[in-house]
């Protein structure tokens, strides 16, 4: 009897862990999944520019925010959030905020048609191999991560981003920098 | 007598061949690849391995590994290589020593207590033991045999 009663005490508790776990799991936002690359070293990368001119290295980049998009033409939710980016990149152009744009899974003309279509003026890089994206845990574009003047990946946004999230992770990060 | 010695000898032709296919032979490169991707979960599929999916993703997964294991990788490092990536969900089986593992673990933990909550059951359940009768019962009851007989003469 007295074992019955504890297992019932642990179906109890183990009820409310699980009401607990998923109270706390729904009120996360779905689109900021904490893979194993978040809150990591970002990893490097240098990777060939899209229009050919020579290449690009995170390393290079050190001590700035930098925002790292993955996108591809045939990404429909791509094109929903570039205005979105377009508004971004101009309001920090000047500032130590770098946007870098990897073009995922499309061939360099089909990638540099599309930059220049949508009027994408920040750098965009071309991952042919697809190493970077696996090395970054992307699951498909448009994945957008936030990595801090300290080389660590702050923050990632799976699917289409606004203005206003793109904002708020960078001043975070612009923060952290000054404050260090 | 000499078809007993021809199904001996066609018996040890059997047991000689189950041996050689058995013996333990040493894993070639593709078949590593192979082993590795088929524990490796597709990232853009529906519960398909890297291995068995023909996607782009998977494609590159698949050259990846191929690369790490030419280069002389063990099988824990190319996995590593994944999970800082992807995390656990990388793996169709999740590891049994991680927060994870539960899902192993709390089937198993609660199919447990079903049974003891059940095997109390029954046991609580069962017919109530029978009453010792009372001194006073059986006299009665004797009683009511010596009249019944006594009656019946």
């Amino acid at each position: 009897m007295i074992l019955a009663r504890v297992v019932r005490i642990a179906v109890v508790v183990g009820l409310l862990g699980l009401v607990v776990t998923l109270a706390l799991a729904f009120r996360r936002d779905p689109h900021d999944i904490r893979t194993g690359t978040v809150n990591k070293p970002a990893p490097a990368f240098t990777l060939q520019r899209l229009d050919g001119s020579g290449q690009v290295s995170l390393a290079d980049l050190s001590g700035k925010v930098v925002v790292v998009n993955f996108f591809a033409s045939w990404c429909l939710p791509c094109t929903q959030e570039n205005p979105a980016l377009v508004r971004v990149y101009e309001r920090y152009r000047s500032s130590d905020v770098v946007m870098l744009g990897v073009n995922y899974q499309e061939s360099h003309e089909n990638g540099l048609a599309y930059v220049k279509r949508m009027g994408i003026a920040w750098t965009t890089v071309a991952d042919d191999d697809g190493r970077v994206a696996l090395s970054y845990g992307v699951f498909g574009p448009p994945e957008t991560f936030f990595i801090g003047s300290d080389g660590v990946i702050a923050g990632r946004h799976i699917g289409p981003i606004d203005e206003e999230t793109l904002v708020t992770a960078i001043e975070k990060l612009r923060g952290q920098a000054s404050s260090r | 007598m000499n078809g007993r010695i021809l199904i001996a000898l066609a018996l040890l032709a059997l047991a000689g061949a189950l041996v050689f296919a058995a013996r333990p032979h040493d894993i070639t490169a593709d078949e590593r690849v192979d082993q590795i991707t088929a524990q490796l979960r597709c990232p853009v599929c529906q519960g398909l391995s890297v291995k068995d999916s023909t996607s782009e993703t998977a494609r590159q997964m698949r050259d990846l590994v191929a690369q790490r294991v030419r280069e002389g990788r063990t099988d824990a490092e190319i996995d590593a290589e994944f999970r800082a990536a992807y995390g656990d969900w990388i793996f169709l089986a999740p590891p049994v020593a991680s927060w994870s593992g539960l899902v192993w673990l709390v089937p198993i933990a609660v199919i447990a207590a079903g049974l003891v909550l059940v095997t109390g059951r029954l046991r609580g359940t069962g017919a109530p033991p029978a009453a010792e009768p009372t001194s006073p019962d059986v006299a009665a009851l004797r009683e009511r045999v010596a009249r019944e007989e006594a009656a019946e003469g």
